[in-house]
């Protein structure tokens, strides 16, 4: 799906019989990553298709990478970019452990991601990044990124293909949004939290073609991480 | 978006300008007789237009026909009118809702060249579409009741609209039934 | 596959295996991180070519905005709204557009989000080092002037910032407006943003050099409001920060929805009561 295009002539080329192929190294891959968090614990939660135009090439891939026992890192967008975000990641993680011999917190890894995606704000990642962890005090806590970096702490944060489709639910269920003094707003539990995401996968699977197949739902608290799969649409 | 033996159709209120609002009181819904409903969303000249046209070719069916037209058969003629400005659309995407004879609901969307998309559940147009669909596919229940039904309604649009720059500013909720129509108008953030 | 690693583990000399020298000393942030340019003829055009059309919904958080500040008996005043949209949508209501840089500077943000972000973050830590070589504070000349040489080096890269650096310095209170075009203007009175006109429109009226500190607020507050009640890509939340001569304080952070009901219900007040001429 390589994108060579059509040539075009190289600007200030003398008389225009210069040509240079045109060459788009992009490509959307899809998939949506989606994060609540709570008092005492956050989940993580990324479909697992990957497409490719209208075709599915796989629908069984990890976008997460797990950071460390309490920090977990979503991305969609750009498959081959996530690969090479999630290495980079990875080995600056290792990095800092060995300088510092001790863990990145939360506060760390969502900065550092920040400053790695900016650096190549000139060629960037296409990638759609969310950094969910807990702090210090063991509260859970998520950032969203942007393609270059910006980013904001936030208790839900979805990111991705289906974000429009899922954001406003969450707005709705989470954030009593449109409550006009808040009166009531729930406090979601672990279990709550996890049907949410499920329910709002299920109804982001209804509509956008990128996302299906399984959802894998990860579970962070003070006693580790836990996977759960839920099953999507597969059409 | 339909219930048992009633349906209910939603707009902002919003009259804008690109990003600039110009008005805060205009919904986009236009009530054809007591059991039919037209939506416009899109250009508001075309808007305007679309509705006195359709208002007067009720009129000329009324009279001719001597009875009301039923949803199904509004919904075609919506369809081919648009289609009649192929090659110079009207900017408008309309939806049609309705209860039949039968107090059937029956809803229906179109693009602006007048592709029918009739839905059994809901249907959504304008400019937070996928913020309401995803809201819509969320929150659907069969049969719900008129108040159920107009909570779920009133939700969706405020949810969906506090993430669209260009909707909001209140809304109004039209439920039809074979009691009449109620109509409620929502409170809503003012950015 | 030695790209990823290298840029990963070679920031002693900062390039990936994909990036070219800007301008005669490389394109270097603090001692050892260099901003990676894409190896093509025209690296400005890069990323439109990219992303042709969809350039705003892919990389740019936050376009709309309504932001201000205004110098005053008192020190200074600045006022952000808080949305960022993405095309028409609202990819977030809860944006925090002022920067605090220091305990005494602050930097507000309109433009593409990361732009302004990582760059007021990057002045943070050269005011530091400034402070650390000189045993003193920066003065704002001085903070707002590195800014624009930050970002002067990306001239037509597309960078998208207007910005309000304000603080407090040996020769009182100072404002300056800073762009990604490396314009840097000195004044008493900005609004930047696409809600800027209905701010200006507002706070024009209402300004005036001996207000007091809670009469600046409300005009401030005041001001972001109505832009955001006219101008589609401004709304959320309403914060005010006041900058007086031991450094900054936040003053509030309201609902701008809220607010609206508010003074709704406080003009019907007004307009019912007997008018009273004087």
């Amino acid at each position: 799906m390589m994108d060579f295009g059509t040539p075009v002539l190289e600007p200030g080329s003398a008389n225009g019989t210069k040509q240079v192929p045109q060459f788009n190294p992009y490509q959307d891959n899809g998939g949506t990553v989606a994060s609540i968090a709570g008092d005492d614990y956050v989940i993580v939660a990324a479909d697992t298709r990957f497409t490719l135009g209208y075709s599915i090439p796989t629908r069984k891939i990890s976008r997460v990478l797990k950071i460390n026992d309490k920090v977990m890192l979503g991305t969609a967008g750009m498959q081959a970019d996530t690969c090479a975000l999630h290495k980079v990641i990875s080995t600056r993680m290792r990095m800092y452990e060995h300088d510092n011999n001790k863990r990145m917190t939360f506060n760390a890894v969502s900065q550092m991601l920040s400053t790695v995606l900016y650096y190549k704000r000139f060629f960037p990642y296409y990638t759609f990044n969310i950094v969910a962890g807990l702090d210090d005090k063991g509260e859970g806590w998520v950032c969203g990124y942007d393609a270059i970096g910006s980013f904001e702490q936030r208790k839900i944060v979805c990111n991705g293909a289906g974000t429009k489709l899922m954001q406003p639910v969450f707005d709705n269920q989470v954030d009593w949004a449109q409550s006009w003094d808040g009166a009531g707003k729930p406090n979601l539990s672990l279990e709550q939290a996890t049907d949410l995401m499920k329910d709002a996968f299920t109804s982001a699977a209804e509509r956008e073609i990128t996302v299906g197949d399984t959802l894998q739902i990860y579970k962070i608290t003070k006693d580790g991480i836990q996977l759960e799969e839920f099953e999507l649409k597969k059409d | 978006m339909s219930g048992d033996g009633c349906v209910a159709i939603a707009s902002d209120t919003r009259l804008g300008q690109q990003y600039q609002t110009i008005a805060m009181d205009v919904p986009r819904m236009f009530k054809m007789h007591d059991r039919l409903f037209l939506g416009l969303t899109g250009l508001y000249t075309d808007t305007q237009t679309l509705y006195n046209l359709f208002k007067f070719k009720l009129s000329m069916y009324k009279m001719r026909e001597g009875r009301e037209i039923s949803p199904e058969t509004f919904a075609n003629l919506v369809s081919s009118t648009l289609y009649e400005k192929r090659f110079g659309p009207y900017f408008t995407e309309p939806i049609v809702v309705g209860l039949d004879k039968d107090n059937k609901p029956y809803l229906c969307g179109m693009d602006l060249l007048g592709a029918l998309a009739c839905e059994p559940d809901f249907v959504t147009l304008g400019t937070s579409t996928e913020m309401l669909l995803g809201a819509c596919e969320t929150f659907y229940r069969e049969n719900m009741n008129e108040d159920q039904l107009f909570e779920v309604v009133s939700q969706t649009l405020m949810m969906a609209t506090d993430r669209d720059c260009l909707s909001g500013w209140g809304g109004v909720v039209h439920i039809i039934s074979k009691e009449g129509i109620t109509t409620k108008t929502i409170k809503t953030r003012q950015d | 596959m030695n790209i990823d690693l290298s840029e990963a583990l070679d920031t002693k000399y900062g390039r990936s295996g994909l990036s070219c020298e800007v301008g005669p000393d490389a394109v270097e942030l603090g001692e050892e991180h260099v901003l990676t340019i894409p190896n093509v003829p025209r690296p400005d055009k890069f990323l439109s070519d990219s992303f042709k059309g969809q350039e705003a919904e892919v990389l740019k958080f936050a376009h709309g905005t309504t932001t201000l500040a205004f110098v005053f008996k008192h020190g200074i005043i600045a006022a952000v709204d808080s949305r960022a949209s993405m095309g028409v949508y609202i990819g977030s209501g809860t944006v925090k557009k002022i920067i605090e840089i220091n305990p005494f500077l602050l930097g507000t943000m309109a433009g593409g989000a990361a732009d302004c972000s990582f760059w007021e973050r990057d002045l943070g830590r050269q005011c530091r080092l400034f402070e650390l070589r000189n045993k003193e504070r920066i003065s704002v000349a001085a903070a707002s002037k590195l800014l624009v040489n930050s970002v002067s080096r990306f001239r037509g890269m597309g960078l998208s910032m207007g910005t309000m650096i304000m603080g407090w310095d040996k020769t009182g209170p100072a404002l300056f407006y800073v762009d990604n075009d490396g314009t840097r203007l000195k004044g008493n009175l900005f609004s930047v943003g696409s809600g800027s006109t209905f701010a200006m429109g507002v706070l024009d009226i209402g300004y005036k050099y001996d207000l007091s500190v809670e009469e600046a607020c409300e005009l401030g507050r005041r001001s972001i409001y109505h832009a955001t009640h006219r101008d589609g890509a401004s709304g959320g939340i309403i914060n005010i920060y006041h900058v007086g001569e031991d450094g900054w304080t936040k003053i509030s952070s309201e609902d701008s929805a809220q607010k609206h009901y508010q003074y709704k219900a406080e003009s019907t007040e007004q307009a019912s009561a007997p008018m009273v001429t004087s």
